[in-house]
């Protein structure tokens, strides 16, 4: 026995139409996006490991102070 | 014509990318998997559930898709700040480091001097606070203007009460931005490569160790043209100040994650090194736009975005330490956010209208693409769970996504961590701050509509004077190109 279902404004076919199927899909893959955009904001982010990145050798002081070491 | 058409551009691309979604799941039928909803029975009441959920290969390939999307303007960024940290063309990157280290190399110009500014426009309520930090420094500045603009109230008493000078401006229409060039026109004559000049709102504490931190940076690096602070918001104003917390909060996490990259050198407090606001102030007109001689543009609505691009555009180094922190004044009514947003909004706009696409402003084109696209994005959502409530007489639960929604939760909460318990329990509810990002993107739009009806911007109670933008904007095409 089939019943048939009335929504609050719409028939319940609506949830069935080709509009509403795609706009469906839509926002599905835009919340998928977006959670994986979150997932990636929740990780901490990897930074490279000191000893891969280039000494902190300079070829000259940066320093205002010209003979400064740094 | 483009001028006023520049927020329609923004929506333009994102309806693009939008279309293309659509045209996707159209021509390859990647629509829901919807197996029938089951029962079951949990504390006596039936419970309808459903596993719909998209199908994988298509959320597989539109997250690569994102993330493609979103590592090029990254990388574009990147790109743009190698290029002028490594450049060495004194004539269209005049601010780049190596070229500022060439012209001061060898030579000792005196310790670095701080001298800070406060535009103050009727702050009686607030200047008090503002000063006390100052006094509270660590290290103290070695100069403190308060530059009174158009003041009717106690301001300049309350400044001159502590011993401070006061510097009244002359018949300044231009408000914050003309106030700050009319000083800075007199003092930075006399500035040599050492000294600098921090701009702090005269509503905005700084934390105890701003000042030794910049100066340290500064003194470190003799190629750096300016320090940006980081913003958290006050404490208290309910509801409303504790999404504004949030959203500082998340700003500021942001930049950590950036490594203290520069995206904004918030006007609640920046520093620069005279040098960069000289050259600055004389390349207006020619390679950036605004007026020959103006370090500020008097045009620009937003005029601390509108200033980062500008030395962004010169080449300069920037940062945004972590200790440089600033505790600034919130919107204590959603009608106060709504003026004050709406203002930002235009004014990132109108800035990089001005500009136009280029390597240092594509990351800021990206973002409005962006904002644009999350209107798009969250509005088609609450459209859709409208039509699915009015279309059905029953309730059925989604587990898919359902832990979609955690997820989106752990991150809203994570993100405010360390703004404490009240803004996770807030983040936590996850539909309050879905009603301020809705109020935010109302804004957005908003800002659209009025740059196109080139509808008079208003800042704080009153109007912008018409004749400043005007001779300011065609300033910006004469030199830009940019069609009006």
């Amino acid at each position: 026995m089939t019943e048939l279902h009335t929504g609050i404004l719409l028939p319940e076919s609506f949830l069935n139409s080709q509009f509403f199927v795609v706009l469906a899909a839509l926002v599905a893959l835009n919340t998928s996006i977006y959670a994986a955009l979150a997932i990636a904001k929740i990780l901490p982010k990897i930074f490279r490991p000191s000893i891969f990145r280039p000494g902190k050798y300079r070829r000259e002081t940066r320093s205002i102070y010209p003979d400064s070491s740094d | 014509m483009f001028s006023r058409a520049v927020g329609f551009a923004v929506i333009a691309i994102a309806v693009a990318g939008f279309a293309v979604l659509w045209w996707t799941i159209t021509s390859t039928n990647s629509t829901l998997t919807t197996p029938p909803a089951a029962i079951v029975v949990f504390a006596g009441l039936p419970i309808m559930y459903s596993w719909q959920a998209p199908p994988l290969f298509a959320v597989i390939a539109s997250v690569i898709i994102a993330f493609i999307v979103v590592a090029i303007f990254v990388g574009l960024e990147i790109r743009d700040i190698n290029t002028s940290r490594r450049s060495l063309k004194g004539d269209s990157k005049p601010l780049a480091p190596r070229v500022i280290m060439d012209a001061t190399r060898g030579v000792f110009y005196g310790p670095v001097t701080v001298t800070v500014l406060v535009p103050a426009h009727n702050e009686e309520d607030v200047l008090g606070a503002t000063l006390d930090a100052l006094h509270e420094q660590t290290r103290q500045p070695d100069r403190v203007i308060v530059i009174a603009d158009n003041c009717t109230d106690a301001t300049v008493s309350i400044a001159r009460a502590r011993g401070l000078e006061v510097r009244e401006t002359i018949d300044n229409r231009l408000k914050k931005a003309g106030a700050l060039n009319q000083a800075l026109s007199s003092l930075l004559h006399q500035a040599g490569p050492n000294d600098t000049f921090m701009i702090v709102d005269a509503d905005t504490r700084l934390k105890p160790q701003f000042i030794e931190t910049a100066v340290r940076h500064f003194t470190d690096d003799r190629g750096l043209s300016a320090i940006g602070g980081l913003f958290f918001g006050e404490p208290g104003r309910g509801l409303l100040g504790q999404l504004q917390r949030n959203e500082y909060t998340r700003y500021a996490r942001d930049i950590r994650r950036r490594r203290g990259r520069v995206f904004v050198l918030t006007g609640t407090a920046s520093v620069f090194r005279a040098p960069a606001l000289k050259v600055l102030a004389s390349q207006r007109g020619s390679l950036i736009p605004g007026i020959r001689g103006d370090v500020y543009d008097t045009a620009a609505l937003t005029e601390d975005n509108e200033i980062t691009i500008a030395l962004k555009s010169l080449g300069a180094l920037m940062t945004s330490p972590s200790q440089c922190q600033v505790e600034t004044e919130l919107m204590p009514t959603w009608r106060d956010l709504w003026r004050q947003r709406l203002r930002w909004q235009r004014g990132a706009l109108e800035n990089i209208n001005a500009y136009g696409l280029t390597s240092a402003t594509v990351r800021y084109w990206s973002q409005q693409v962006g904002i644009a696209y999350s209107v798009f994005a969250l509005w088609t959502f609450f459209l859709l769970i409208f039509l699915q409530v009015v279309s059905t007489d029953t309730w059925i639960w989604y587990p898919f996504w359902l832990s979609v929604g955690a997820i989106f939760i752990i991150e809203r909460v994570t993100s405010v961590w360390r703004g404490g318990w009240a803004a996770r329990l807030l983040a936590a509810t996850l539909v309050i701050e879905l009603v301020y990002d809705t109020f935010l993107d109302i804004v957005f739009l908003k800002g659209v509509i009025d740059i196109a009806l080139k509808r008079n911007a208003r800042w704080g109670n009153e109007a912008r004077p018409a004749g400043a933008k005007h001779v300011a904007q065609k300033s910006h095409h004469l030199d830009q190109g940019v069609e009006s």
